[in-house]
């Protein structure tokens, strides 16, 4: 038999086999590629959820994932709502960590409707006292907030430990009744 | 935190495992049956198919059950490395050069083979918490640990070798 023939065999040989395994090798690597792309989102509850609280402003909601507070604004006097919610950290595992962010408000910047406020506070406490607060006040038709930027620092509920909101309002004497101001707020929590 | 490995990984890591083998047997064909390269393509195909049911079944198999085949999977491959490796081995067909070869295989194949699966599977269990808490748990960073020790295995390997391929020379030429 000819010495270049058998070669020639094994050749192709080898070539067939390295083939057929670069096919079996990429196919395979698509198919787990594509399981690796596969997202599953769950729903669930949340860890950080909203629950209601003593003080609770009469007419709000309170959901898992968000609620509406209906406060009112009295003029030249403080309406302060002790613990208008909960923000409860359920994770009996571990530490949450927290921030207020403004998100949008009206009446908007420049309108005179602005001026029927003077303050109103959103303080985050817990049992040992205040943590931190995002505040609107007024400055003739605009709205300043603190911090400047719109979101606080991020801080961290232990676990199991529910804390809450203390909101605080206040209108000038000369407030018109009737007024309606919508803020909205996230609370942003890191899971 | 969740593992970034998925459990079919060790799938594809068992397919990986059966075409090198098909291929280095192919190569070895004159100490090997000729259909073992075949054989071996086949276990790597069958692997695919497994890969393919595991991808439509997900959801009901569950993440623990899909470990536990896929990593059989993974144990055949590597049972099959260490076969071919003590086939080379084995007396009956022991010459000095086959033991030499059987040498070199399993610190250029089977080792660093063994050792990379073993690593995947502990950063693996690492990521999945107590569930695998049989396993070592080895975080995906430390790679390269892995892969310097393979090297190191593998140079050790060599300088063996050649050192008493030199020296048989070298008692060849004084005798």
């Amino acid at each position: 038999m000819d010495v270049r023939k058998i070669r020639y065999k094994r050749f192709l040989k080898l070539l067939t086999l390295l083939v057929t395994s670069m096919f079996i090798a990429t196919a395979s690597a698509t198919i787990y590629y594509s399981l690796t792309m596969e997202p599953r989102v769950t729903v669930s509850t949340p860890v950080v959820k909203f629950d209601s609280a003593s003080d609770e402003p009469s007419g709000s909601t309170v959901n898992d994932a968000w609620c509406r507070l209906t406060a009112k604004s009295y003029p030249n006097a403080t309406l302060t709502y002790e613990k208008a919610v909960y923000i409860n950290n359920t994770d009996s595992g571990s530490a949450h960590s927290i921030r207020l962010s403004h998100v949008s408000i009206t009446p908007a910047n420049g309108t005179s409707d602005v001026g029927n406020w003077t303050s109103i506070k959103f303080l985050v406490y817990n049992s040992g006292g205040y943590v931190f607060s995002l505040n609107y006040t007024v400055s003739g038709t605009d709205w300043i907030l603190q911090p400047s930027g719109g979101e606080t620092s991020y801080y961290s509920v232990p676990a199991s430990t529910a804390w809450w909101i203390r909101l605080e309002t206040l209108s000038p004497a000369t407030a018109t009744a009737g007024k309606i101001c919508d803020i909205e707020i996230a609370v942003d929590v890191q899971e | 935190m969740p593992s970034p490995l998925l459990p079919e990984f060790f799938a594809l890591l068992g397919i990986d495992v059966f075409l090198a083998i098909s291929l280095l047997t192919c190569l070895l064909d004159k100490r090997f049956p000729q259909a073992i390269p075949y054989v071996y393509q086949i276990a790597a195909l069958a692997g695919f198919g497994h890969l393919l049911i595991s991808k439509e079944f997900m959801v009901l198999f569950g993440e623990y059950m899909r470990f536990w085949y896929c990593f059989i999977y993974l144990i055949v491959a590597l049972a099959n490395i260490v076969g071919v490796n003590i086939y080379l081995a084995i007396p009956k067909s022991s010459s000095k050069k086959l033991r030499t070869l059987a040498k070199v295989f399993f610190g250029t194949v089977t080792f660093p083979t063994i050792l990379m699966c073993l690593f995947f599977v502990s950063s693996y269990s690492n990521g999945t918490g107590s569930s695998l808490s049989l396993f070592p748990q080895v975080p995906l960073e430390h790679v390269y640990v892995v892969l310097i020790v393979c090297a190191g295995i593998l140079g050790m390997g060599f300088i063996v070798a050649f050192r008493r391929k030199k020296m048989t020379k070298t008692g060849r030429e004084v005798s």
